[in-house]
């Protein structure tokens, strides 16, 4: 029998966050679900988060310790979701909106091209809820605009929030949910892999079934580019 | 490693930066930070019974205090790091003093 999705290019899919942390705790599901089915995934981080509140606990860093090791688990984080590529942009923490913004675009542009995602993932550069996320989401956004990269560009979104996208302005069809129920383990172990970041929530150290109960089943993405015709309602690809 | 602030070590580490250059970190988390700014260190004080409040006095026109400090680090390189923590983990402040610019 011949299988032609062997032959198939393969499939790429670029996010580009703030913090280490936002990929596992917004879209770990998906992210685990997609690399689980082949899909190459690129991480960017715009800081290392290493002017995060949380400590540990009880607390072991400081202020100069905490790049490094949140650099560790975010690494960690990455082997637990299948993403296989991880990269910094080196700005120091809660200064991304500070950072000249057609740099940042152009840092971005450079990545979507050497990458050639699929797909790309950022923040809404005003649902992003922090401004270092509304910041990066809003620079990787130009960046994809400016190019007219063929991808998909969507926003991430916390929790079920677009279950009902009518409060934000957006309705149904702008909206993707994707069904991460098979994927929930893996968004577990990346929870607890941001040891210094979940160690404060005690849920996460319940043993397994009762902390992936508290998980839901789905995640959920805007569309960025609303003129490319709808597709699958429940697929990024 | 953070370690519970012992105030007669401490006391000695800050006295140890009178009369000498320093560059500082001082944060207050949730609202602001100042992350390498250079001062003449010409007293170094230290006050409470946990958590503390800490202060310097500076090139002869300046003060910085700092209270809720709960632990610190002697980091090598000249670096005394003090911080506050919550009960939970949390930084609330931190106050880092080095004889070199910290990473910026």
């Amino acid at each position: 029998m011949n299988k032609p999705v062997d032959n198939a290019p393969k499939r790429k899919l670029l996010a580009v966050f703030a913090h280490p942390d936002d990929e596992s705790f917004i879209c770990g599901g998906t992210l685990a679900k997609y690399a689980g089915e082949g899909v190459e995934i690129t991480l960017v981080s715009a800081t290392r988060g290493e002017m995060g509140r949380r400590m540990g606990n009880p607390p072991y860093l400081n202020r100069e310790t905490m790049a490094a090791a949140r650099e560790i688990e975010l690494r960690e984080a990455c082997a637990s979701l299948g993403i296989r590529h991880l990269l910094f942009l080196d700005i120091r923490d809660k200064t991304v909106e500070f950072t000249d913004p057609g740099g940042l675009a152009g840092r971005i542009e450079d990545l979507i091209r050497e990458v050639d995602p699929d797909v790309v993932l950022t923040f809404h550069e005003t649902l992003g809820g922090h401004p270092d996320h509304c910041a990066i989401g809003k620079a990787a956004t130009e960046a994809f605009r400016r190019m007219g990269h063929r991808g998909s560009l969507y926003f991430i979104s916390f929790g079920n929030a677009m279950e009902r996208p009518e409060r934000f302005g957006y309705s149904r069809k702008d909206v993707v949910k994707i069904d991460v129920r098979g994927y929930l383990k893996e968004k577990l172990a990346a929870f607890r892999a941001h040891r210094c970041q979940t160690e404060i929530d005690e849920w996460v150290w319940l043993p397994d079934r009762e902390a992936l109960s508290r998980f839901g089943g789905y995640e959920y993405f805007l569309k960025g580019n609303r003129e490319v015709p709808p597709r699958v309602p429940h697929d990024l690809f | 490693m953070m370690n519970k602030i012992m105030k007669p070590h401490v006391e000695a580490e800050l006295r140890s930066f009178v009369g000498t250059d320093v560059y500082i970190h001082s944060e207050a988390t949730s609202f602001v930070f100042v992350r390498n700014f250079k001062i003449h260190v010409t007293h170094a004080y230290i006050a409470g019974d946990g958590p503390f409040r800490a202060a310097l006095r500076f090139d002869g026109h300046g003060w910085l205090r700092m209270e809720a400090l709960t632990h610190y680090e002697i980091a090598g390189d000249g670096r005394l790091l003090l911080a506050g923590y919550d009960d939970r983990g949390r930084m609330n402040a931190a106050l880092h003093i080095g004889k070199e610019p910290f990473p910026e």
